[in-house]
């Protein structure tokens, strides 16, 4: 092939990958929330086309309208009304929308898992026939090729006249910047922003379907292939969308070119990958180049603290009590992590997972619980660490001598930290969507670069682990298991307690006030991807110990997102959250069919706009209401402590806290209005003699303060007085008696110094008719 | 002397954040065509109270009614384009966005599409038409979120804390803008810390401390009201 007909071959993935750019891009610049479940929404659509035409028979065409006109769309708008929308009502952080995506790629992961498996297939429909066209001599062009790139260029004009000459762009534009000011001038927000959703996933599954031919329809690879187009709206810093679909048609020629080289050795064996890969490394090499994304909202993607629950722990010695407690119930877990050591032998087979996951769910603890940086990377860590030891157990790393088992495991996690330093660079000036992106592009490299390669990869065989020539009982790994997930959580606990955990949460919450106090934030950062990496790869080593084989699967670059997904869920500064995560997720695959344990944690994550903090959170919550509502049931309600009420603080100013004095409005009709009003809402608005009267348990004021609130009656009778004949005759109409009530309308409780609402008391009748309304309160 | 009568009721309002109630149960009533200040400290509901007129925080309890009808129900963007125009106290104008933009969306939504109105009321925002609002300054700011307000031609201009962070001569200016714009009939809630700018063009004052209403009166009772309640606290 020549060069020119390797170039049009790219033409149409270049194409589809523009397609899905400007997708993103729409969605983005319409809600701004980059939408990460393209590429589950592309996937699922597929998988529907697919069923349509193929096990349901309909015509092309009517799958074709059916799933692009009517199921993408209606995917969107549902998303919009239900996940997003109350989002942008509270003006969630851009963190937060973010992980209500990747909540949204998870469900739809678990669905499309949970309805047509996780196998390949190869019978996926092309709504375009494979015919081809002769363009010059013996060059020739799909037609499919030709198709996309007609819609290509129709989608970019038509978005980007209806974005710069319309007054639904400029709505769009408005929509963006404030959603409530929008409102607030009447633009029908909502409708724009379901408007922006709905073609965002039209496109989506627009992508889906014109992929699915062309590659095998997979959930996790289709998914995978449309998360690589990212690469495209990183370049056109997400703005831009010319520079997107030239990005996106150039990388995609560039690879395509790429195939008529062949070199030898290692260079052949990379290029090879290239060939094939090089979206993900246009993604991380733009994300690194790329100075800044024109992030909306004034890039604050970086306040994750939504998604924890707690402060630092307190400083100096615990409560006697707190400390027991909190003893009884590490014992407890404790326990309940060694229950499995009584299980059958496949049981604890099964179990061995638990510990391994946890601590790799620990790793994320550290790195977004704690320092409050997303990191969608860490399958990458696991899986280095897991490489790394088998390495070094076979002896086949940098020619060093193999190592026995565990020490290779511990030595490889180590050897993790250069790559968590190296990732940690980019993390000091980089926050939020970046980042998330930077280390979601680094674990997807890392996996197609060395986990997907038989020169890593393969090969490798995984000895029983050996302590002192004995090998080790399944009972004795669990053990060990357990004693390596007490390392980390070892490790957890000095991380968060005392100075560097106060430091630490300091730059999660805010890093710039952090480094105004003088926080190391550069260092810690740093500190914390470090130390992440190496727990990660600890796990990842004990991952693989426990199911027998390398798999490059398990460190898949969705995993990261899955994993990470369910971190959140279950608390993301919550040590014992990553362990009931783990143990949740283990338990569900082991019981329940493939797909099931993603669909549950995708529910969950949805579920988080109710609960934020995550269940780690909610359970704490849910405790102390249920401890409460104990105590309340064994104690004699008259026995009780005073529960500390909150205390609001008194206004400071020329204000008293007296309430309801009504002076005379001066404008009759209002009055009137007023007037008719109270009679008519007695009980809503006690004003009238008979709804009064002295309540019940109303404070009685201390001799000090009856005798000040005699004094300032005795004043405001005689201001009252003076105003009433200033008032009477600037409104020419008779206010008399209506000011002289105010005199006695100080609060006792202000004076009596309590912080006590003052309750209502007496008051006068009000005046119907011209008259003006007069009532007193106190 | 004429009766008035009640542009916009609020009755028996509560309402609030998550967990916390600011208002407990707030009454209220603008009359139609006359300028209503609303005082009260920091945290006392007076923005709360405008952000549920507006229709942003919906009603726990209690009833909004306009010229009759109840709208406790209507939503904020409906409530705008009848005529019910807030003006917030942060974020009044779209930032990112040129000015004319600024101008045209709120010209558009409201179905006049001419911005020139505007423009006549505040010359100086001629010169700054393609400029991005965001960059303008503090008072300019404030200036662009009055004449988007004037476009709608609203029958009720609520602006929330006109003075906040202004230079005494931009504020006279605009309180000055703000009393032509009654003069000609529109209802106005003026919300604000206690300025003598807002009292002298108030016909009527309702005072707000803790979610509860502590005074209603026309303005020269409000100084009694305030000397009585100084010597109360002293």
């Amino acid at each position: 092939m020549t060069s020119i007909d390797l170039g049009l071959a790219g033409i149409s993935l270049g194409a589809i990958a523009a397609l899905s750019g400007i997708g993103l891009l729409v969605t983005y610049r319409t809600n701004g929330v980059l939408n990460l479940a393209q590429g589950g929404i592309a996937t699922l659509v597929a998988y529907v086309f697919r069923e349509m035409v193929v096990e349901w028979g309909l015509p092309i065409w009517l799958a074709a309208v059916l799933a692009l006109g009517v199921l993408s769309p209606g995917i969107g708008l549902l998303l919009e009304r239900l996940v997003f929308r109350p989002l942008a009502r509270r003006r969630a952080s851009a963190a937060e929308s973010l992980v209500a995506s990747l909540g949204v790629l998870v469900l739809i992961l678990g669905i499309t898992a949970g309805l047509w498996g996780l196998g390949s297939r190869s019978d996926a429909p092309s709504i375009f026939p494979a015919d081809s066209v002769r363009l010059f001599g013996q060059t020739r062009i799909g037609v499919d090729a030709l198709a996309e790139l007609a819609m290509v260029v129709v989608f970019a004009i038509v978005i980007g006249l209806i974005s710069a000459r319309t007054s639904f762009g400029r709505q769009i534009r408005a929509v963006v910047d404030d959603r409530q000011l929008a409102e607030l001038s009447g633009v029908p927000a909502d409708r724009v922003a379901a408007a922006g959703w709905a073609a965002g996933t039209t496109l989506a599954g627009l992508t889906g379907v014109l992929l699915a031919p062309r590659f095998q329809l997979n959930p996790y690879g289709l998914t995978l292939l449309v998360l690589e187009t990212f690469a495209v709206v990183v370049a056109a810093r997400l703005s831009s969308m010319p520079v997107a679909v030239l990005t996106a048609l150039g990388i995609s020629i560039l690879q395509s070119e790429l195939r008529q080289f062949t070199l030898d050795g290692d260079a052949g064996q990379i290029l090879t990958v290239l060939q094939s890969n090089l979206f993900i490394v246009a993604l991380l090499i733009l994300l690194l180049a790329v100075p800044k994304l024109r992030e909306l909202g004034g890039g604050d993607s970086g306040a994750t603290s939504s998604f924890s629950s707690r402060g630092a722990p307190p400083s100096g010695r615990v409560g006697e009590a707190r400390y027991r407690r909190d003893y009884l119930g590490k014992l407890g877990g404790f326990a309940l992590l060694l229950a499995p050591l009584t299980f059958a032998p496949s049981d604890l087979r099964s179990a061995f997972q638990v510990p391994a996951l946890a601590l790799i769910f620990l790793s994320m603890v550290i790195v977004t619980g704690y320092s409050g940086q997303i990191s969608l990377g860490v399958a990458g860590f696991a899986g280095l660490g897991a490489l790394l030891s088998l390495k070094l157990a076979n002896g086949e790393l940098f020619g060093l001598p193999a190592l026995p088992g565990i020490w290779a495991m511990l030595v490889g996690a180590l050897l993790v930290a250069p790559v968590g330093l190296i990732t940690g660079y980019p993390a000091i000036r980089r926050r939020g969507l970046t980042l998330a992106l930077t280390t979601f592009a680094v674990g997807a490299v890392v996996s197609r670069f060395v986990f997907e390669q038989p020169t890593f990869a393969s090969g490798l065989y995984i000895d029983p682990l050996t302590v002192f020539g004995h090998a080790l009982s399944d009972k004795a790994f669990y053990i060990l298991e357990l004693l390596s997930l007490g390392l980390g959580l070892l490790v957890v606990r000095n991380l968060h307690h005392g100075r560097l955990g106060r430091a630490l949460l300091a730059v999660r919450d805010h890093s710039s006030g952090a480094a105004a106090v003088g926080v190391d934030v550069r260092n810690l950062k740093l500190l914390a991807f470090t130390v992440s990496s190496v727990v990660a790869g600890l796990g990842g080593a004990l991952l693989v110990h426990s199911s027998y084989s390398f798999a490059a699967d398990d460190f898949a670059p969705l995993q990261s997102l899955l994993w990470f997904t369910a971190v959140v869920v279950f608390g993301a500064d919550s040590a014992i959250g990553a362990i009931v995560a783990a143990a949740f997720i283990v338990t569900i695959d082991v019981l329940a069919p493939a797909g099931t344990s993603t669909l549950a944690i995708g529910i969950l994550a949805l579920a988080l706009g109710w609960m934020p903090g995550g269940l780690a959170s909610a359970v704490r919550g849910v405790l102390r209401l249920l401890a409460q509502y104990l105590a309340d049931s064994f104690v004699d309600p008259n026995q009780r402590a005073p529960r500390p009420v909150p205390v609001r603080i008194s206004a400071v100013g020329h204000l008293p806290a007296t309430a309801g004095i009504v002076g005379n409005t001066g404008l009759p009709g209002i009055g009137a209005t007023l007037g008719a009003a109270r009679s008519g809402h007695v009980t809503r608005w006690p004003l009238s003699e008979g709804a009064l009267g002295p309540l019940a348990g109303a404070p009685a004021p201390t001799p000090f303060g009856a005798a000040l609130v005699a004094a300032v009656a005795r004043y405001a009778a005689a201001q009252a007085d003076q105003v009433t004949r200033v008032s009477g005759s600037t409104n020419g109409s008779g206010s008399d008696g209506a000011l002289v009530g105010s005199a006695a309308a100080t609060g006792s409780a202000p004076a009596a110094g309590t912080a006590a609402r003052p309750s209502t008391a007496s008051g006068t009748g009000m005046g119907a008719g011209s008259g003006a309304g007069t009532g007193v309160r106190r | 002397m004429t009766s008035v009568t009640a542009e916009l009721e609020l009755s028996g309002a509560r309402a609030g954040y998550g967990t916390i109630e600011v208002l407990h149960g707030i009454d209220l009533a603008l009359p139609a065509g006359k300028v209503t200040a609303l005082l009260g400290t920091n945290g006392a509901g007076k923005s709360t109270t405008l952000r549920v007129l507006a229709g942003l925080i919906p009603l726990r309890s209690g009833a909004l009614t306009w010229r009759g009808e109840d709208i406790t129900r209507m939503s904020t963007v409906d409530r705008a384009r009848r005529g019910l125009m807030l003006v917030p106290d942060e974020r009044a104008v779209f930032a990112t966005l040129s000015v004319r933009d600024n101008l045209q969306i709120i010209a558009e939504a409201s179905g006049h599409p001419d911005i020139s109105p505007a423009l006549e009321s505040f010359p100086r925002l001629k010169e700054r038409l393609s400029q991005r609002a965001g960059s303008m300054s503090g008072g300019e700011r404030r200036m662009l979120a009055l004449a988007r307000a004037l476009l709608a031609r609203p029958s009720v201009l609520m602006v929330d804390e006109l003075s906040l962070g202004l230079s005494p001569k931009i504020a006279a200016d605009l309180f000055g803008w703000l009393a032509t714009v009654a003069a000609s009939g529109t209802t106005v809630l003026l919300a604000d810390q206690y300025t003598e700018q807002a009292l002298a063009m108030a016909d009527l004052v309702y005072v707000l401390h803790r979610g509860e209403r502590s005074f209603l009166g026309a303005p020269a009772e409000f100084a009694t009201y305030t000397a009585t309640a100084t010597t109360a606290s002293v």
